[in-house]
């Protein structure tokens, strides 16, 4: 559906503001922003000066891309202004020039690590940037990051965007046509009634249920230190993916093998409290659900996610099996009774509420955690895309960053039928050694060593 | 009530098209579930759908590749459950 209707204010989702509340806790505690990134690893034909002026042109086009977000009255819920969008400056697009390393892989650029520790001003429209690193004058490849304040986009919504991108770059369609968006000023704003309100509490409940065994992340409760981030990008082959895809269907289910990656990264991460002798109490973990319409195109813009909570024990970790059974049952459990809705009601009511609230609510409950790790199966990544703008996709995958504390980020994707696992963590969390124990442990785990 | 093996497949097709696909004309119970955007959520929503209609809860490990090729595959398989009930 194209967007004809281009309204002055844009309203956040209620994801959106459980991010912004999340963005102001790192903003404070951390000196940097809650941001996301997409990368492309492209082989050579990319233009990196058409990319630039593409994203101005859509940016001129989509004022969402640059419209900064307010409050109302200074109470009222967030908006997207796209009547301020114009004063706004464009994305930043940055061209970066490196020489080609010898050997079949290059490493990621830590540039793309150190963006996620930036800070954007978001009551100006900062939202998105992009950096282009091209070998040996781009002869040798590219590699693209897309980093944007987490507000703007999901995972999902990241892809859809580069695909759009793309289509409009070749002049499939123009830079003002979306493909399917949907949100306009009013619409997803749900009603506060007290049927929501009620759900809301029931999420409140359960979340307050999980601090009878409160969760210890690696990186230790309430960590006052400026966000450092880094990436580790583990690309396993294709037969070694086939292998753990095809564990994963068996063991946790045809559409369920984010419960595979998850058991394994709970377990990851065990191995390495289990290291330090120390109780990680228990293991708390949200779990991203898409909530978009299940067979359209889908949204570009907005947070559109639900979150399954779950919560296992050491005890439970100890072994792989009966740790997915446990998982399976809760997630069953928390879709039948309810608690993907209630999450999403809660996250309505952070439209209302002050940013700081929903990050001390989970904090006071947790002895200062926000849970465990954070986790993401994003699934295919760009399924069916195989160049950007005239140059070939080699590989893709999401770094969405951490606070501090829990300082560590398990995200798998699958690119062309390779398994990408990025681990995204605060630099000095986990030492060398533990590291090596983690990567072991989720190795195991995947591959059933 | 008793479900014949149509039977299912109307109801689990109106289920998908009705409420948990935003799918058009070109949906038919032939339709690849998958394909056609049924993802873990909307299988389990699913599942708690046809419980809801049937009062057969379907083992999640029937869930294949080859039970979610359509609503026609399914629905058999949640027949064959029904039999053995």
């Amino acid at each position: 559906m194209a967007s004809s209707r281009k309204p002055d204010r844009v309203p956040l989702t209620g994801a959106d503001c459980f991010l912004r509340a999340f963005d102001s806790e790192v903003r404070r505690m951390a000196g940097s922003s809650h941001l996301s990134q997409l990368i492309l690893r492209l082989g050579p034909g990319l233009d990196a000066d058409a990319l630039a002026k593409l994203v101005a042109e859509t940016a001129q086009a989509q004022p969402l891309l640059r419209s900064p977000i307010r409050r109302p009255l200074g109470f009222l819920p967030p908006v997207f202004r796209t009547d301020l969008a114009a004063r706004a400056a464009l994305p930043r697009v940055e061209v970066h020039d490196a020489r080609a390393g010898s050997g079949d892989a290059r490493e990621v650029p830590p540039l793309f690590a150190a963006r996620l520790n930036e800070r954007y001003a978001s009551r100006r429209g900062e939202l998105l940037r992009c950096d282009v690193v091209r070998y040996d004058g781009g002869s040798a490849g590219s590699d693209v990051a897309f980093t944007w304040l987490h507000m703007l986009f999901d995972g999902s919504g990241s892809e859809r965007f580069v695909r759009w991108l793309d289509e409009v770059g070749r002049g499939l369609r123009s830079a003002g046509e979306l493909p399917d968006e949907v949100r306009a000023a009013g619409a997803g704003e749900p009603a506060a009634t007290r049927a929501r309100g009620d759900l809301a509490l029931r999420w409140r409940a359960r979340m307050k249920a999980f601090a009878a065994r409160a969760p210890h992340s690696v990186a230790g409760p309430l960590r006052r230190a400026r966000q450092d981030l880094r990436f580790d990008l583990t690309t396993h082959t294709r037969d070694e993916t086939a292998l753990i895809v095809a564990r994963a269907k068996r063991t946790a289910g045809f559409l369920t093998p984010m419960l595979f990656y998850l058991a394994a990264s709970v377990r990851a991460h065990h191995a390495v409290h289990h290291a330090r002798g120390v109780d990680p109490g228990s293991y708390v973990v949200p779990l991203p659900v898409n909530l978009r319409a299940k067979g359209g195109q889908g949204e570009i813009f907005g947070t559109r996610i639900s979150l399954v909570w779950f919560q296992v024990f050491p005890e439970q970790a100890e072994s792989f099996d009966g740790l997915l059974a446990e998982l399976k049952a809760q997630r069953l459990a928390t879709i039948k009774e309810g608690l993907v809705e209630a999450g999403s009601a809660a996250m309505d009511f952070a439209r209302w509420l002050p940013r700081r609230f929903y990050a001390r609510l989970a904090r006071d409950g947790f002895d200062g955690e926000l849970c465990s790790f954070f986790f993401a199966y994003t699934d295919e990544f760009l399924p069916g895309m195989t160049s950007f703008l005239g140059a070939a996709i080699e590989n893709g995958f999401h770094s969405p960053s951490v606070p501090p504390s829990p300082g560590s980020g398990a995200i798998f994707s699958i690119r062309d039928g390779r398994l990408n696992f990025t681990h995204v963590r605060q630099e000095g969390v986990f030492s060398g050694r533990e590291l090596e124990l983690f990567r072991a442990s989720l190795r195991a785990d995947l591959l059933g060593e | 009530m008793s479900w014949s093996r149509d039977a299912l497949t109307q109801r689990i097709y109106e289920i998908l098209r009705g409420e948990l696909l935003a799918v058009g004309d070109e949906f038919t119970p032939q339709s690849n579930l998958v394909e056609a955007g049924l993802d873990s959520l909307a299988v389990t929503q699913l599942m708690l759908a046809i419980e809801e209609s049937t009062g057969i809860w379907v083992d999640e490990g029937l869930l294949t590749e080859e039970t979610l090729a359509s609503a026609e595959s399914l629905a058999a398989c949640v027949h064959g459950q029904l039999a053995q009930a």
